[in-house]
């Protein structure tokens, strides 16, 4: 495993970012000393890195846009302003932003980066997470949204609601080990609506490395909505921060059903009283696949709430963790939370670790959790047959209800039916 | 079209439930089976579906020549056998009509029919419901979620309709039902008599047979068929209750 540290040094001083350096070198440096986390470590316990420690991901060459098309899978069908990274840097050819609203800014990280520099990086490298470090060592580009409240001069205010979703597509094209570290940023300002559709696809053997800052201004609302679906061999670490400021809103979703490895950890700071987090998601894995959903959702203000829910379907060899832990601190009075996570296990293999965790500082709150772990319901099973559809046709309309039911806990019609549809085609890769 | 012969069936904690069933329904026949509670009456009706939990040790049962007992569940099913249930189950996110439309295309394949379409299913979906006097709004919920159990009850026999099966068991179909829904039930397996067809109704109550009249009433206790007579034993037993039974027993 030092080797693999060594390597990631070496890879580091090959490289040829020019921008950043010093910031670049305090991070590698970080990651020198923390090295991979292993399972001693509480946040690590249940999540299985072996692929990130028997093989070494170089950093994606800098400067380079492999040749890739959008795949018509990818396309969340209803007009949008699309941007497309490929292997971890901004795809001009496959992107189409059309007219963004005034005010409105999407635009390469790479562009905005030098001088946002500072603010990139610094709470990173206080944190004893090796992976943000390696981020903030390798990251060149990303997509970075921002909005003003107001144009200058005599314009007229926006309208709160931006007039078409975003989507934001990850795609890798690897034909060798690589690592692609993106940084990502998204700031909704005071009032503003928006919604973002993000996903992560692609090929061969590669680890997206992923960070996204969000900051939602006071009364402002961000649907989120993010398909995991890397290639087989992927491995995938998402990282997100949300901070959310008074009456302010995130309505998140996430489909996990790609990779060989993934972990998404989403870090929620309530900031602002009356603000409302939904986090919500549903895991599907077959095979050998490991997942881990990592969240902390902390209450620092009073009077806010939270919703969580999160299904996950755990089949043959897979293991799925769920780790979710709301905090509520002694400011937070009046805090109403709420975590829910559900699994199915399907196969005699497959394995299922669930901790929900609530850490309460303030007494007048009302807050639960539950976890619960189960087979497919059998009376369910035989009533299906019993009108005539096959042991697989039944089984397939239950664990088809069973994740349908979280997915429509998205609120955006496009973005529902765009998840409903990768759900539909893993349930019938799954007949095979 | 069925036969049932010395059936013997236990559950799976080695309790012997029936204990030598002999029944023939021909086509076109309706049967009552009537009997006091836990007599094994639910548990011929589960036998007959395939459902899990009982263990044929004895007997037979052929139906259309073919061993029943043999076959799985759905293909008892796709065969043309159907089982109202006496506790319908409820299915989280299942829409009733995807359910529904799933259940006649895997039918209708067995049959060599062609698949309905969207479009045609729903134009199906509403000439039942209209024979059938049920309303629209079971349609779009899940799968009998939140459904009373007159709800409950009238989608069974809405699912027959749809599915019109050769074979139709009613397991309790008409307890716990207002008159308005027992006439739906009665009307529901009467629109679906015809030569071909045939019906088991196990009821507890005579009430059911004022609507649909049998050809052949069965009283079953202690896991076997007792008497068998015509529509006047179904009377008989509802003046002087099933105790007589064991006085004939005795006799």
């Amino acid at each position: 495993m030092s080797d693999i540290r060594t390597g990631y040094i070496e890879a580091f001083q090959k490289q040829r970012a020019k921008s950043r350096e010093a910031a670049r070198r305090a991070a590698i440096a970080r990651f020198g000393e923390l090295g991979l986390p292993t399972r001693r470590a509480e946040n690590w316990r249940f999540t299985n890195l072996r692929p990130l420690e028997q093989r070494l991901f170089p950093p994606a060459p800098a400067g380079t846009v492999p040749a890739a098309t959008l795949p018509p899978l990818y396309r969340l069908g209803v007009p949008s302003h699309r941007f497309v990274l490929v292997n971890g840097r901004f795809a001009p050819a496959l992107s189409d932003m059309g007219d963004l609203p005034l005010g409105v800014s999407l635009r390469p990280l790479a562009e905005s980066a030098p001088a946002l520099a500072p603010a990139l990086d610094a709470p990173f490298l206080r944190e004893s997470n090796p992976f943000l470090a390696l981020n903030a060592a390798f990251f060149e580009d990303g997509f970075d949204l921002s909005m003003t409240d107001v144009v200058a001069g005599e314009q007229p205010s926006p309208p709160p609601e931006l007039d078409r979703p975003i989507e934001i597509l990850h795609l890798a094209v690897a034909a060798n080990p690589v690592s692609l570290h993106t940084r990502n940023r998204l700031c909704i300002p005071p009032g503003r609506r928006c919604t973002i559709v993000e996903t992560f696809a692609g090929s061969g053997p590669y680890w997206t490395n992923a960070v996204l800052e969000i900051a939602i201004g006071d009364g402002a609302a961000l649907r989120h909505i993010v398909l995991q679906d890397e290639g087989k061999e992927a491995v995938h670490l998402g990282h997100r921060r949300i901070r959310l400021g008074a009456g302010a809103r995130y309505d998140g979703f996430t489909l996990a059903l790609g990779s060989q490895l993934s972990r998404q950890d989403t870090i929620v700071t309530i900031e602002g009283e009356r603000a409302e987090c939904l986090l919500n998601g549903a895991y599907l894995l077959r095979g050998s696949q490991e997942a881990t959903i990592a969240t902390l959702i902390d209450h620092a203000a009073p009077g806010s709430a939270t919703r969580e829910v999160f299904k996950g379907v755990v089949a043959d060899r897979a293991h799925g963790v769920f780790q979710g832990k709301i905090v509520v601190r002694q400011a937070a009075q009046k805090t109403d939370a709420h975590q829910l996570n559900k699994n199915l296990l399907l196969g005699r293999q497959a394995v299922v670790d669930t901790k929900p965790e609530l850490e309460i500082y303030a007494d007048d709150v009302k807050c639960s959790h539950g976890a619960a772990i189960g087979d497919l319901d059998e009376n369910a099973l035989f009533y299906l047959r019993a009108r005539g559809l096959t042991a697989a046709e039944a089984r397939r309309m239950l664990i088809d209800a069973f994740a349908g039911e979280a997915i429509d806990l998205v609120a955006d019609g496009a973005a529902r039916s765009y998840l409903r549809r990768h759900l539909e085609r893993w349930l019938a890769a799954r007949e095979e | 079209m069925l036969e049932i012969t010395n059936l013997h069936a236990r559950l799976a904690d080695g309790r012997e439930i029936l204990k030598g069933v002999d029944l023939t329904v021909k086509a076109g026949e309706v049967h009552a089976i009537m009997g006091p509670n836990g007599s094994g009456k639910s548990t011929l009706a589960g036998v007959l579906a395939g459902r899990p939990g009982y263990e044929v040790t004895a007997g037979s049962v052929a139906y259309e020549g073919r061993d029943l007992l043999a076959l799985a569940p759905d293909e008892r099913a796709r065969e043309g056998l159907f089982l109202a249930f006496q506790y319908p189950v409820e299915i989280p996110g299942v829409n009733n009509m995807y359910f529904l439309r799933a259940a006649l295309n895997a039918v209708r394949r067995q049959r060599g029919e062609a698949e309905l379409d969207a479009g045609q299913f729903l134009k199906a979906v509403r000439a039942k419901l209209k024979l059938l006097d049920i309303g629209e709004d079971l349609l779009q919920r899940p799968v009998n979620v939140g459904f009373s159990g007159g709800e409950k009850k009238r989608n069974e026999i809405f699912q027959m309709a749809m599915l019109e099966p050769k074979l139709a068991i009613l397991d309790e179909t008409d307890s716990g039902l207002d008159i308005d829904a027992l006439r739906v039930v009665a009307n529901g397996v009467n629109k679906l008599r015809s030569p071909e067809r045939a019906a088991i109704l196990i009821t507890h109550y005579q009430r059911l047979l004022d609507y649909v009249v049998p050809d052949v009433v069965h009283v079953l206790s202690h896991g076997r068929i007792v008497r068998s007579g015509d529509k006047s034993l179904a009377t008989e037993l509802e003046c002087r209750g099933y105790a007589f039974l064991d006085d004939a027993a005795a006799e």
